[in-house]
């Protein structure tokens, strides 16, 4: 019996129950849509966070002053002159700058706001990427005069003087210094910080200035390349320990976007194998489901196999027509399964904004799984009707 | 044709251990028509599912045709019901599914016979009968007298060396069955060899040989 004649058999034989087969299939068809749509999330949420996080630059690394045994962080704060020093000194490093951070009121003619405001210097822009809208970044003489100037992003642009507004050249008063917007950047999606946020950046001594119980606590810098990210912020944290006399005690930390990077892709591997692990449980019970309705089939047609078997059909034969009709069953629940995850996948992935890919590794072990579940749960009823006494089953009622 | 020598067949089920037939001895030649006659649980159904290659017996020899049964394993037996047995069952045992000409086909299917070489032969077969403007038509819709025409049909189809008929006119009415046993003379007088498994007298008066059986032994 050919290959294409046991197919049309099996189809028969599941177009006979239409609804019992369909039911059956829904099983499948859950189980597989479900572990899908699981994975082509877990993979947009993957790919979106390394996007995000990729954005910021992976070259970059964090050196702070992290919990010393003497808890004197005067004595190993960091000064901008210092920074010079290790900037020009350390082998591979692209920039490195003093970092501050405050949240004070900004006020336009129009309106007050609270934004987040970072004192830097002109190499920040080397760091992150950011690409500026209107006017210029912070520059070199900035830095040396403590010039009065701010660069602002779009939200904080749009939200202290409207949508269209030109900030560029205006004055804001941030805890009542005047300062001139010299520059406006575009916002990026803030999706580590819930959302973009008005911020801006001014020169550190002009933050040091207008904050003056303040004193600089953070480095921020980039490595020539990804691959030197670690060795790099390693020789900054040595040439400071040595500068501070402090190789015993351990104050200061670093921390580089590439760990950052691969520790997340960890965490969400983790989380995506979890939540498809269980949705596989659905694809299990499918699985069941299929093999209980193979058993009913079995006895409901004891009576054929018999006569099958009288008129010439091998054990083998019988075999093989109800594992094919297992087999349809959960293919056809695998592909209906597929096409239904991935649609919802890309539903969810449009609401949720995050990139939608196909996968085909993904789509491929859907199919190799719902037919190794054919398979596996067709093969003991196939087997049960392979058994039957051709004599037995022909007297069958 | 057949050749059964001491032949016996004991169903032992551990509590109980019945003997339903014993000492067979039998020859019957090629083109033979011979009638196995006896009450209920004379042993005639297990000798005739012996003689089918459906079950084995336990003691004793059967070949068919030349082949020793009896030494043959499950597949050759298949192989065996398929190419050298036609059988005509009493409840017709046609697949409901299937229209007369795929019920016909079936058989050729298992032998692995071609469909345009299937088709055409179970056409001949349906015609031989004389049912052939039946061949559409499923079994539910075609009369007893029919569907027993379309099983024999079926058991001629892979040009058997043996039909075997298990009470065959046992589910129709008289005029049906009377037809049918007309079909079956008339393969008799074609040269088929035909064995005839029945309780009714009458029917079994039509052919050439009549064995009688009576508790699972041949009466002499």
């Amino acid at each position: 019996m050919n290959w294409l004649e046991m197919i049309l058999v099996a189809l028969d034989g599941i177009w006979v129950n239409k609804l019992r087969s369909s039911l059956t299939v829904l099983g499948i068809i859950i189980g597989v849509a479900s572990v899908i749509l699981v994975l082509t999330l877990g993979r947009g949420g993957q790919q979106k966070i390394m996007d995000e996080m990729e954005s910021m630059g992976s070259n970059v690394f964090f050196v702070y002053i992290s919990q010393p045994e003497d808890g004197d962080y005067d004595r190993y704060k960091f000064s901008t002159d210092e920074c010079k020093i290790l900037r020009e000194s350390i082998d591979g490093i692209k920039a490195l700058v003093p970092t501050a951070y405050s949240a004070p009121q900004v006020q336009s003619r129009r309106k007050k706001e609270n934004c987040t405001v970072i004192g830097t210097e002109s190499g920040f822009n080397k760091i992150r990427n950011i690409t500026m809208v209107k006017g210029r970044f912070i520059n070199q003489n900035d830095d040396a005069a403590a010039r009065r100037v701010i660069v602002i992003n779009q939200k904080m642009s749009d939200d202290l003087f409207g949508v269209g507004g030109d900030a560029l050249g205006q004055v804001l008063n941030v805890d009542q210094t005047p300062v001139m917007v010299c520059g406006i950047f575009k916002t990026d999606t803030g999706m580590m910080d819930g959302g973009p946020r008005p911020m801006a950046y001014i020169p550190i001594n002009l933050y040091l200035e207008m904050n003056p119980n303040s004193s600089i606590y953070e480095l921020e810098g980039s490595a020539e390349s990804k691959e030197q990210v670690e060795k790099v912020a390693q020789r900054v944290l040595k040439s400071l320990e040595i500068r501070h006399d402090a190789a015993d005690k351990h104050p200061y930390m670093v921390f580089n976007m590439e760990q950052q990077l691969q520790s997340a892709n960890k965490v969400m591997s983790i989380i995506t194998m979890i939540i498809s692990a269980i949705a596989g449980i659905s694809l299990l019970v499918g699985g069941i489901g299929v093999m209980n309705i193979m058993l009913v089939s079995v006895t409901e047609r004891t009576r054929e196999i018999g006569i099958r078997m009288a008129i010439g059909a091998k054990r083998q034969d019988i075999m093989v027509q109800f594992l094919i009709e297992a087999l349809v069953l959960s293919l056809m629940g695998g592909i209906i399964g597929v096409i239904l995850g991935l649609g919802g996948g890309a539903i969810v992935c449009l609401i949720a904004k995050i990139p939608f890919t196909v996968s085909v590794s993904i789509v491929l072990l859907a199919f190799a799984f719902s037919s190794i579940v054919g398979i596996f749960f067709g093969l003991y009823p196939a087997n049960r009707a392979a058994k039957l006494d051709p004599i037995e089953a022909l007297r069958y009622e | 044709m057949i050749e059964i020598r001491d032949l016996g067949k004991i169903y032992d089920t551990g509590a109980i251990c019945l003997e339903a037939l014993k000492n067979v001895d039998l020859d019957i030649e090629a083109g033979e028509f011979v009638a196995i006659m006896g009450p209920s649980g004379s042993g005639k159904s297990t000798l005739m599912n012996i003689i089918g290659c459906l079950d084995r017996p336990t003691s004793g020899s059967y070949s068919l045709d030349g082949h020793d049964i009896s030494s043959l394993d499950e597949n050759q037996l298949a192989v065996i019901r398929n190419q050298k047995i036609g059988f005509v069952f009493q409840t017709f045992n046609l697949l409901p599914r299937l229209n007369a000409m795929r019920n016909v086909e079936l058989p050729m299917v298992y032998a692995g016979v071609d469909p345009v070489t299937r088709r055409q032969k179970a056409s001949e077969a349906l015609d031989r009968v004389g049912i052939l403007d039946h061949a559409r038509h499923r079994p539910n819709e075609l009369s007893g007298g029919q569907r027993q025409r379309v099983a024999v049909a079926r058991a001629l189809v892979n040009s058997p060396v043996l039909i075997l008929a298990d009470e065959p006119t046992g589910n129709l009415d008289s005029k049906s069955g009377a037809e049918v046993m007309a079909l079956f003379d008339e393969l008799h007088g074609q040269g088929s060899t035909i064995v005839l498994v029945t309780h009714d007298a009458e029917i079994g008066a039509r052919a050439g040989r009549i064995i009688h059986f009576r508790d699972g032994e041949q009466v002499k």
